[in-house]
């Protein structure tokens, strides 16, 4: 989000506190002259008609939880400003409480770098405006949305967020006296296409309940069948690997990931990445601090359920160079260390709250460093050859919950891999001594 | 017990790699003049770097002679011992011969032995959750992929890791690559295994760096001296005490009331400190010059800078014991919290009191000798509510209430702090209580004090909106 004096795009001074803080001073006081007369105007009336009507709503627990993503259109008619300009995007929310419980909404759960209403609101604020500021506060802190919902009392409101593309993936956790009631839901992106998306994955996770696996060697015996890699469909050769694979309801998946501040985010590199003859149905991205290049995962939901859950399967990826990669830089590359992201992508999960099982299949041909530097052209990546397995569910969990499944060989070979260089290591102690 | 490890001394000029064991003592070593010479032509290769305006994070090094060996702690639970040592900037230099401190990233080691009959696997996310993993930062040093450059480096780097799992019987070791902290670093190690976790926390020393916790290694000794010690093992009492604490932070003189006291914390190095690390908090270090003008380049630049200085505020005649802070996505965006130890303990466990605010922006001001500060969201119970839901999904938060004692502000009637920036308030704070056992987000108890509204915490999670 941007700073309304524009620091960004002023001259820096380079030398010298005092010279910064020279430079500084004459930079708000030019500032000050350009931007001292605009204004801003509460609209006259609010209506929030459009946002019902298109609202996407669902129930559990005696809870009815309602959202839309506001559009352009809508930030002017109910901020009077595109607030999507500067970074964010608002949600309307509305939360039914017909259960016995006192619920807290946990922005946090929602996305864990959420803006406060006064932030954005500062984002609005004009120098020598203190009257027009004021209102500005008041006007975003008065919409914004409202804790707590008590027993039979329903709650409207807005969450200021970081934005995501296409549909939504919304998580609402409703926090109680010793509960937790989560909600994820999918409104779209206005002016973004990504209805008919969503209601092609929804389809898709259909029809995978007519392949439904009950027994366990049977579903890791077809894991084994699944493609290595997705395809670019500009040499029909294999692309990168799909070295995750994730299991649960879609709705877990998305509280799970945005809990750990993955965003929905499809670009125009994740068009050459096919497997099933399309595009992802899902592509999220993580971004790190100071907005440097996100880590991604695309998904594909597979033809087949595991005793009555979905199965995703998802190539998890990093951009070559990562966070020190130059901020211009435009082609972002597969890091071809794939085990190290597929590492992240675990962990992520792990501190979600939302992993019940962790187990590891082959499926990824395994690829070694050596093979990927005598072979640059045949070879994106290197890899053990290993898929995690996560198994996603809606109970929140503590770390000490997470059941880690004997699924050999991986394990059997990790262990394998670790004592051997547990015995270098204590044969090198050994010699140095 | 003989602490050792394997790890490799990367010669940059040879491009050869020699082992040793860098927790052996150094006069135990022929090579140790090596590694002196080394330090030597490194400490001023760093400062040629930052002279040259090379080091665009500023990093601050001096030529520090203490020895990260003898800063080694070693915790033991059950069958599962984990030792760690965190590394200065000039120590990451010696062991990568790479000066990764000038792209923010300082090496922690971890020693796991694992006399236990189950495997287990190190987070590194549970250390920072915006670890480097080692390929990332090999690449910081040399970018183009595919290069035989590039792949001696990864592979170094590699080498130079910690590698999971750890498998029963066993000892691992290696370096985890986290973001680096100033002065002190919290270190959290969370191991896990099939229905298991063992954790294992740390705050251990940085040498090379001012910061907020230089020179308080005996904090709890000197507080416990100046103030005495209570152990409150009565709910109503504790509540009496916080209750009784003093609004606010003051100036030096204390004179002046300055930020609203808004926050207790009850726990320390096992159950708070490790739930603030998972949720990726970072101490930062104190205003001096140096860092001022950091934050002033990260100012007109927009970009992160996750060690903005926190200026001092002042509570039982001293300035904050900690400081921590939150970056979200540039300086303008970060929640930042100051911690002081009180002579107060809650079932034997520390009680901190301290602050919290949100940054919403940065602003001029002639009420700092920098000329700038933090713009704060006005609404600090917002900010206060922030921390709440991002430390309910630490693992670590068992309880939570809320106790009088701030004084209300209201929103048409504001107070100011030391800094003249206005912020309200509902008048109460917010006391969370830490336990090493995880607590998931469903078993979060309330505790019945005040603002409770049908079993839960009300008044401080309501708009303020007089």
């Amino acid at each position: 989000m941007k700073h309304p004096t524009e620091y960004s795009a002023c001259p820096q001074a380079t030398r010298g506190i005092l010279q910064q803080a020279i430079g500084l001073a004459l930079l708000y006081s030019l500032c000050l002259l350009l931007t001292g007369c605009s204004t801003w105007q509460a609209p006259a009336m609010l209506d929030d008609t459009p946002l019902r009507e298109r609202a996407v709503t669902t129930m559990a627990s005696n809870i009815r939880v309602s959202a839309a993503v506001l559009s352009k259109e809508d930030n002017l008619n109910i901020f009077a400003t595109n607030i999507n300009d500067k970074g964010v995007q608002s949600i309307w929310v509305e939360v039914a409480n017909h259960s016995p419980h006192t619920l807290w909404l946990l922005q946090s759960g929602t996305d864990p770098d959420y803006f406060s209403p006064l932030e954005v609101a500062w984002s609005l604020h004009k120098p020598l405006s203190r009257g027009t500021n004021r209102k500005i506060d008041d006007y975003f802190d008065s919409l914004s949305m409202k804790n707590l919902v008590p027993p039979g009392e329903t709650r409207a409101g807005f969450l200021y967020t970081n934005p995501h593309h296409g549909t939504r993936v919304l998580n609402i956790d409703l926090l109680g006296q010793q509960a937790i009631f989560p909600f994820t839901l999918f409104p779209p992106v206005p002016g973004e296409y990504g209805e008919e998306q969503m209601h092609e994955l929804l389809a898709r996770i259909e029809e995978s309940r007519n392949n439904d696996y009950q027994d366990e060697s049977a579903f890791r015996s077809a894991l084994g069948q699944l493609p290595c890699c997705a395809i670019d469909p500009r040499t029909s050769i294999a692309a990168d690997p799909l070295n995750v694979i994730i299991i649960g309801e879609l709705a877990d998946i998305g509280a799970a990931l945005t809990r750990r501040g993955y965003r929905r985010d499809p670009q125009d590199n994740d068009r050459i990445q096919r497997l099933f003859g399309r595009l992802p149905d899902i592509v999220v991205r993580k971004s790190g601090q100071g907005g440097v290049p996100a880590n991604w995962m695309r998904m594909w939901v597979a033809p087949f359920r595991y005793q009555g859950r979905p199965v995703i399967l998802v190539q998890s990826g990093r951009p070559a160079g990562g966070r020190f990669i130059p901020d211009n830089s435009q082609k972002l590359t597969l890091h071809p260390d794939v085990d190290e992201t597929r590492s992240l992508v675990i962990q992520d999960i792990f501190y979600s709250g939302g992993l019940a099982k962790l187990g590891f299949v082959e499926g990824v041909h395994p690829v070694t460093a050596e093979q990927l530097f005598n072979h640059p052209k045949e070879f994106s990546y290197r890899s053990d050859g290993s898929r995690a397995v996560l198994f996603v569910t809606t109970r929140p969990l503590s770390l000490s919950d997470v059941e880690i499944l004997d699924w050999a060989p991986t394990l059997e070979r990790q262990a394998a891999d670790a004592i051997e260089r547990n015995l270098k290591e204590k044969a090198g102690i050994q010699q140095a001594q | 017990m003989t602490h050792s490890a394997s790890i490799i001394l990367y010669d940059r000029k040879s491009c050869q790699h020699l082992d040793y064991n860098i927790l052996k003592k150094k006069t135990e070593h022929a090579w140790m003049p090596l590694i002196d010479a080394l330090k030597s032509a490194f400490v001023l290769l760093a400062i040629t770097l930052i002279l040259a305006g090379c080091a665009s994070t500023g990093v601050w090094l001096e030529a520090d002679t203490k020895d990260y060996i003898e800063r080694m702690q070693t915790q033991t639970d059950g069958a599962v011992q984990v030792s760690t040592s965190v590394l200065s900037a000039i120590e990451s230099l010696v062991i990568y011969g790479i000066p990764l401190a000038i792209k923010g990233i300082q090496p922690v080691w971890i020693e796991v032995e694992n006399n236990d009959d189950i495997a287990y696997w190190l987070m590194p996310s549970g250390l920072d959750p915006n670890y480097f993993p080692a390929s990332e930062a090999a690449d910081a040093f040399a970018p183009a992929a595919g290069s035989r450059k590039n792949r001696k480096l990864n592979q170094h780097f590699r080498q130079l890791a910690f590698r999971n799992p750890v498998t029963p019987g066993t000892t691992v070791s290696g370096f985890i690559l986290t973001n680096l902290d100033e002065g002190v670093k919290m270190v959290e190690i969370d191991l896990v295994a099939s229905g298991h976790l063992r954790t294992f926390s740390y705050l251990a020393d940085v040498p090379g760096f001012r910061a907020d916790y230089a020179g308080k290694q005996n904090l709890e000794h000197t507080v416990h001296e100046a103030h005495g010690l209570i152990n409150y093992t009565n709910d109503a009492a504790f509540r009496a005490a916080l209750e009784a604490l003093p609004c606010c932070t003051t100036n030096k003189k204390g004179t002046r009331n300055g930020d609203p006291l808004n926050l207790v914390i009850v726990g320390g190095s096992e159950d708070a400190f490790p739930a603030l690390v998972r949720r990726g908090w970072h101490p930062t270090e104190a205003t001096y010059a140096g860092s001022v003008r950091k934050m002033i380049n990260s100012v007109l630049s927009g970009a992160r800078y996750p060690y903005s200085p926190i200026s001092p505020l002042y509570l039982y005649d001293r300035p904050q014991d900690f400081a921590l802070q939150k970056a979200r996505d540039n300086i303008h965006q970060r929640n930042h919290l100051r911690l002081w130890l009180s002579p107060m303990q809650f079932h034997g466990k520390p009680v901190w009191v301290g602050q919290i605010s949100r940054d919403i922006g940065t602003r001029l001001t002639i009420h700092s000798p920098y000329l700038t500060t933090h713009k704060i969201d006005p609404n600090v119970d917002e900010a206060l509510v922030s921390l709440i839901e991002d430390l309910a999904y630490s693992q670590n938060l068992q309880k939570m209430g809320l106790v009088k004692g701030v004084g209300a502000a209201p929103r048409n009637k504001p107070r100011e702090n030391l800094t003249t920036d206005p912020y309200f308030t509902n008048g109460l704070r917010g006391v969370l209580i830490f336990d090493e056992h995880p607590t998931s987000l469903a078993d979060i108890e309330f505790l019945p004090w005040e603002g409770m509204e049908d079993g839960m915490v009300d008044a401080a999670i309501k708009s303020n909106r007089q």
